[in-house]
């Protein structure tokens, strides 16, 4: 097997909306692949939907071989899915080693992991002990990404990690999501379009619900037509 | 900390402006009465407290206002008085209720029964309906052949208030044993066993086809081995644990009671959520309908069993010492004699009410505390009531953690009952009067705060006490000859006003977070 993931015409409904009217894509092991598309569009909901977070009703999500759509969204992230969502969600009643902690699936992964974590993210070791909402945005969306990374996770969801912050923060961040995709495999939503293509080896635009291209982002990078067409400009 | 300090400002005036009127309200009184007073504040502060924390447990995680806990509390205080006033009962209904326990507790066997069936998915839901129904029916049948001693509500000398007066007296005498007369009871044991079965069959039936078939591990099938095995030893020596429980000193007995009042308080907790909350995730109306519901159906049950006039439960011995040295001055005097009362400045202060009662509340408070902030458990729950979607999406399984935090919310609730009612007595609505408190405690405290939940509480418990003990010495009005006697019905009046107050300053409460 190739591919670590599997959408195969997946249609998503939240409450009676019809978000996603398929959607299909293939993830090749240890690649980035950037969701692209405009606000709204369905990128997020695709990575909720990938998670069970919004339920699929018709078409499959096949993981590593299995098939979890339907599975409750706890099943389908034990099976090894890290997902750094939208506007970073970090418990602010927690402190920074707590956030980290309860992405612990067995007991003393972070032990294990403390090191690599800490050489991806020196600045969450100074601020182990603050609490979650006392960090900078930049901070938090690197604790988000970190607290992806306790689990042993062969795929990891990160929905819009540039939002919001800083030209040098996006450049450390860029670094860091480079160095991730040697161990897993990433699926990217992102706005900026530099940040995608500077990071990502394929590309998936969702246009009104449906993938409407796929393929290799440096052929995208020369289509500066379909850019436009789809990205508005870029 | 300027920050900080800065932030709550407001809190901290609105608070020190409560403790001023109470420090006034404490001038107008003697030593003595202040003493008591605010000592009675503390301990229907620590009851409040009980049920006022599992219900903002439950409300900040499950986003579920859960107004049966004031029927829950009630409850809890009846299922107690049965363990430590009539043992005999409680070991006659020990087998057939972890009889049935056993039978759902399987639940894993009969999911994986349940799948191996294939059906058309009319056909399984018509079968599941007819083996739940079948199986509730047959169950009925067998439990009202087995025999369990119970007291009689329509003779007087056999009445739960008979019973209590003898057990205060200390005339623990082993009332008349029940025996199998109309099915031998063997037949009686499997009888209960495979109905409840076939319930719980049903029941895996029916929800089927929204699970994925999970590996079956033989080690989860030890828990319900040994609920079975206990069921079948209470059984067998149902006589002799009787005789041991009627002998027993009743301290102990007060022990077990409340211990068996708390797993009681889970059970159900864990019943409600799984079987009738859960489908009503996201339907406030329904929810509030439904509690509400259970509520009066809880009151309409405890008024058939133990009858509708109130009853005591006798105080344990350790709180009952009227020897020469009573009522003690000191604590030296006080642990030698066991007495029931003390001296504090002058006061005399009740043991069991003003002293135990505070003591366990802050005991409950501090370990609930504890298990919040270092607990994996609580850090779950301190995440899951801001995010319960991101917990979810880092692989825990929230729906197990809600059915933990409703049990233990309704398990705190049942203790609250069970160690106000030595005091207060027993009345099948003793729980509304609570519920009303705990809510105000809540909306004065803050709704989803645990330590709001605490101070509310305290609060509620001071004002009212102050109030009643003003209503029995009078408030001289200033400039008048007239002394102001609050009448008993604005006990309760003074405590809306509190939360009328507090909310028009603080609108989430003086500890509740800004949404």
């Amino acid at each position: 097997m190739n591919n670590i993931l599997e959408v195969q015409n997946i249609h998503s409904f939240i409450n009676q909306y019809h978000i996603l009217q398929n959607v299909d894509f293939v993830v090749p092991r240890g690649s980035i692949t950037a969701l692209l598309g405009r606000n709204g569009a369905g990128k997020t909901t695709t990575l909720k939907s990938i998670l069970g977070l919004t339920s699929v009703r018709q078409g499959k999500v096949v993981f590593d071989g299995q098939e979890v759509q339907g599975m409750q969204p706890f099943e389908i992230a034990a099976l090894g899915i890290g997902f750094v969502p939208e506007h970073r969600a970090i418990f602010r009643d927690l402190s920074v080693e707590e956030n980290l902690k309860i992405a612990e699936r067995n007991k003393g992964e972070l032990d294990e992991k403390r090191e690599f974590i800490f050489n991806l993210f020196p600045d969450l070791k100074r601020f182990l002990h603050l609490r979650g909402t006392e960090l900078s945005g930049g901070q938090q969306q690197m604790l988000a990404i970190a607290r992806a990374l306790v689990a042993d996770n062969h795929l990891l969801l990160i929905d819009e990690p540039s939002e919001g912050l800083a030209p040098v923060i996006i450049e450390n961040m860029i670094d860091v999501i480079g160095q991730l995709s040697k161990q897993s495999t990433v699926i990217l939503v992102e706005q900026n379009f530099l940040v995608a293509s500077k990071l990502a080896e394929y590309f998936v635009i969702i246009e009104e619900g449906k993938s409407v291209e796929t393929g290799l982002m440096k052929d995208l990078e020369a289509d500066k037509a379909m850019i436009q067409r789809y990205l508005g400009a870029a | 900390m300027k920050t900080t300090l800065q932030k709550n400002s407001k809190a901290i005036l609105v608070l020190i402006v409560i403790a001023a009127f109470l420090v006034i309200a404490a001038r107008g009184m003697s030593g003595r009465d202040v003493v008591i007073t605010v000592l009675r504040g503390f301990s229907v502060g620590s009851v409040t407290f009980l049920v006022a924390a599992g219900f903002s447990l439950i409300f900040g995680l499950l986003d579920v206002l859960n107004l049966a806990q004031g029927a829950l509390y009630m409850i809890g205080a009846y299922v107690g008085w049965t363990v430590y006033v009539r043992p005999d009962t409680f070991v006659d209904v020990l087998t057939p209720v972890l009889l049935i326990l056993t039978a759902f507790a399987l639940n894993i066997l009969w999911k994986h029964l349940a799948g191996a069936i294939k059906m058309q998915a009319k056909l399984r839901k018509l079968i599941s309906w007819v083996l739940m129904a079948g199986g509730f029916v047959l169950l009925w049948i067998f439990l009202t052949k087995y025999p369990i001693s119970l007291w009689d509500l329509n003779n007087y000398s056999q009445s739960p208030i008979t019973y209590s007066y003898m057990a205060d007296q200390g005339l623990r005498i082993v009332p008349a044993e029940a025996t199998f007369e109309v099915i031998s009871p063997i037949i009686a044991i499997l009888g209960i066993f495979v109905s409840s079965s076939l319930s719980a069959f049903g029941l895996a039936l029916r929800n089927r086809e929204e699970t994925q078939l999970r590996k079956m591990n033989w080690r989860q099938l030890i828990a319900p081995a040994l609920l079975f095995l206990v069921a079948i030893f209470a059984a067998i020596f149902n006589a002799p644990i009787t005789a041991w429980m009627y002998a027993l000193s009743t301290n102990w007995l007060f022990v077990i009671a409340v211990g068996v009042t708390i797993l009681t308080g889970v059970g159900l907790g864990a019943l409600i959520e799984t079987t009738l909350i859960r489908p009503l995730y996201n339907r406030p109306i329904y929810q509030l309908m439904l509690t509400l519901g259970l509520g009066t159906i809880g009151v309409q049950i405890v008024q058939a069993v133990w009858g509708r006039p109130e009853f005591v439960w006798p105080k344990p011995e350790l709180f009952r010492g009227t020897g020469g040295a009573c009522p003690a001055t000191n604590l030296a005097d006080l642990i030698e004699n066991q007495c029931s009362t003390i001296m504090i400045l002058g006061g005399r202060v009740r043991v069991y009410d003003e002293i135990f009662i505070p003591v366990v509340g802050i005991i409950v408070l501090v370990v609930v505390w504890i298990l919040l902030k270092r607990s994996r458990i609580g850090m779950i729950i301190r995440a899951g009531v801001q995010d319960r979607q991101m917990v979810e999406a880092l692989g825990i399984n929230v729906r197990r953690v809600f059915t933990l935090v409703f049990a233990l919310g309704v398990g705190l609730a049942a203790f609250g009952g069970a160690l106000a009612a030595p005091s207060s007595g027993l009345t099948p609505t003793m729980g509304d009067r609570l519920l009303l408190s705990a809510l105000i405690a809540l909306a004065v405290g803050g709704l989803t705060s645990f330590p709001g939940a605490a101070l509310g509480s305290l609060l509620v418990g001071l004002i009212q006490q102050f109030m009643i003990k003003y209503g029995q010495i009078g408030i001289p009005l200033p400039f008048t000859d007239v002394v102001f006697k609050p009448s008993p019905a604005l006990v309760p009046a003074s405590t809306v006003l509190l939360m009328v107050v507090v909310l028009l300053i603080l609108p989430n409460g003086l500890l509740g977070k800004k949404e």
